[in-house]
């Protein structure tokens, strides 16, 4: 693995090694068939990853489902969402059920070195989401987190290639939590795909979850790969 | 040394006398009349056009007003840009005052970030200062700083005062004696005719020999068609704070003394008027 050391503790991402990573990245993407591919800006000089998805969200979620699998969530309300409507008419108790587009980038930034997060979310009429309801739509167990942590800020900012308003994971701590997976497989001389890594952790935040099988993406290249 | 403090102070009082018109559009109880400002080059527009607004908003109903957003011939105006930066690109070879449509409603989404409060532009500036600084001095100078500094920073330029600002931005400005200049300068190259809004790589300020970098350079390694005339004649102009800085400059120079107030050179590249 090469990283530009500046010190023990910092394992910045050099851009070449991100499109190499991204390259590994959506080779298995296309393997499991999960919708990440990667597209240049109009001068080819830069490219990024992008993925679109969508999702039912119903805002009167039942408990017992947020212990759910997450691979099942999505089916999971979907049901739900048919039965507590039959419910609602029952009760008089208002439930929707709402499909939201997101679309999710990852691009480099040369500033801190490191991969950020971009974001929109869209209903299908075409409706922006709001910051706020983009808080809202976090899972439970990581709002916390996100109020009093500032590396995983959301804000909406311009996206650099596009122009176009996304909302941003503040990528200025990356490095800080990054440094602490990459240091212990570094350890155990594993190879890591440090994309993978990253948007394990930093998906879920925005409601981006990764398959369990990217973390084999690795240890199949080092079989074959030298080992820095 | 006094020439260059000089050029801080021109930088920072810098001027746009503009004219703001209510969209023709709007629905207004009577006529609305325009508004003359002078708007500050260094600022953004949604920290300086309170007044716009409450004039505006007299001869509209409280239903009829939404988020406000500033439009130049047909192009929604992105206040998250230093309006020096905006003039610049869009309207710098045309007359004065600097026309500016006002609206209140159907926001562009698609086109412009939310500002609903003064929170919004601080966070953003903020922002600014903070990747600037990872590029100079790998984020220690900001960081090693208390919160009340980063906080005079932002009631400098809200409060349009220079010394405020400068007594904390100095620091900003400064390098390792060893070195030369910075590790990497901030900057951003704007071109209103692409789709990507604007070209920020790493560059140092000095070459591997010691030398150092110029504007030239800078063009050069990043939009060489821009200023290479392809039939001898130049098609473009490299303006920075309304002015065309002499490509010879050296850019550590140009970085310490004409960035904005968020430590970025904002760098237009507009077509040279035929006249």
């Amino acid at each position: 693995m090469s990283f530009s050391m500046a010190g023990e503790e910092d394992f910045f991402l050099e851009e070449k090694k991100f499109k190499q990573y991204c390259e590994e990245f959506v080779k298995h993407s296309q393997k499991i068939r999960d919708g990440w591919e990667w597209r240049t800006s109009k001068d080819f000089a830069d490219g990024y990853l992008s993925k679109t998805h969508f999702q039912i969200t119903n805002r009167n979620v039942p408990p017992d489902l947020k212990e759910k699998n997450n691979d099942n969530v999505e089916q999971t309300l979907f049901m739900h969402v048919e039965e507590s409507l039959d419910d609602s008419q029952v009760d008089g108790v208002c439930a929707t059920a709402e499909v939201i587009r997101y679309e999710y980038h990852v691009l480099y930034s040369s500033s801190y070195q490191v991969p950020v997060l971009y974001f929109r979310a869209c209903f299908l009429d075409g409706r922006a989401l709001t910051l706020d309801e983009i808080w809202k739509s976090v899972h439970a167990c990581y709002q916390a987190r996100l109020l009093e942590g500032p590396w995983d800020t959301i804000t909406q900012q311009e996206h650099p290639l596009l122009g176009q308003p996304f909302f941003v994971l503040h990528p200025c701590r990356t490095n800080e939590f990054m440094s602490a997976v990459l240091a212990s497989s570094r350890k155990e001389n594993r190879q890591t795909n440090y994309i993978a890594s990253w948007l394990s952790i930093v998906g879920p935040v925005v409601g981006l979850n990764l398959s369990l099988s990217y973390a084999k993406l690795a240890s199949e290249q080092s079989t074959d790969a030298d080992v820095t | 040394m006094t020439d260059d403090k000089d050029v801080l102070r021109d930088v920072w009082f810098g001027r746009i006398p503009t004219c703001f018109t209510l969209y023709q559009d709007e629905i207004t109880e009577r006529e609305a009349e325009p508004y003359y400002l002078l708007l500050p080059r260094i600022s953004y527009l949604t920290l300086v056009t309170d007044k716009v607004k409450k004039h505006f908003q007299k001869v509209m109903r409280q239903e009829e007003v939404s988020e406000i957003w500033f439009e130049y011939e047909g192009t929604p105006l992105k206040w998250h840009y230093p309006i020096g930066l905006l003039f610049d690109l869009h309207a710098s070879n045309t007359a004065l005052p600097w026309s500016i449509t006002v609206h209140f409603k159907n926001f562009p989404e698609k086109d412009l970030l939310h500002c609903h409060s003064k929170d919004v532009i601080e966070a953003h500036f903020m922002a600014c200062i903070k990747e600037a600084d990872a590029l100079k001095h790998k984020s220690q100078v900001i960081n090693e700083m208390q919160k009340k500094d980063h906080k005079q920073l932002w009631m400098g330029l809200q409060n349009d005062k220079f010394e405020q600002f400068w007594a904390i931005n100095r620091k900003l400005m400064e390098y390792p004696p060893e070195d030369s200049g910075f590790r990497f300068i901030p900057f951003r190259i704007y071109q209103a005719t692409t789709e990507r809004p604007f070209i920020q790589k790493l560059f140092r300020p000095v070459d591997s020999g010691g030398q150092l970098h110029t504007l030239g350079d800078l063009l050069k390694d990043m939009c060489p068609s821009a200023i290479t005339p392809e039939d001898g004649e130049k098609k473009t102009q490299v303006m920075i704070h309304g002015i065309e800085p002499m490509l010879e400059t050296p850019l550590q120079w140009l970085s310490e003394h004409m960035s904005y107030p968020d430590n970025f050179l904002h760098i237009s590249i507009i077509p040279r008027p035929t006249d």
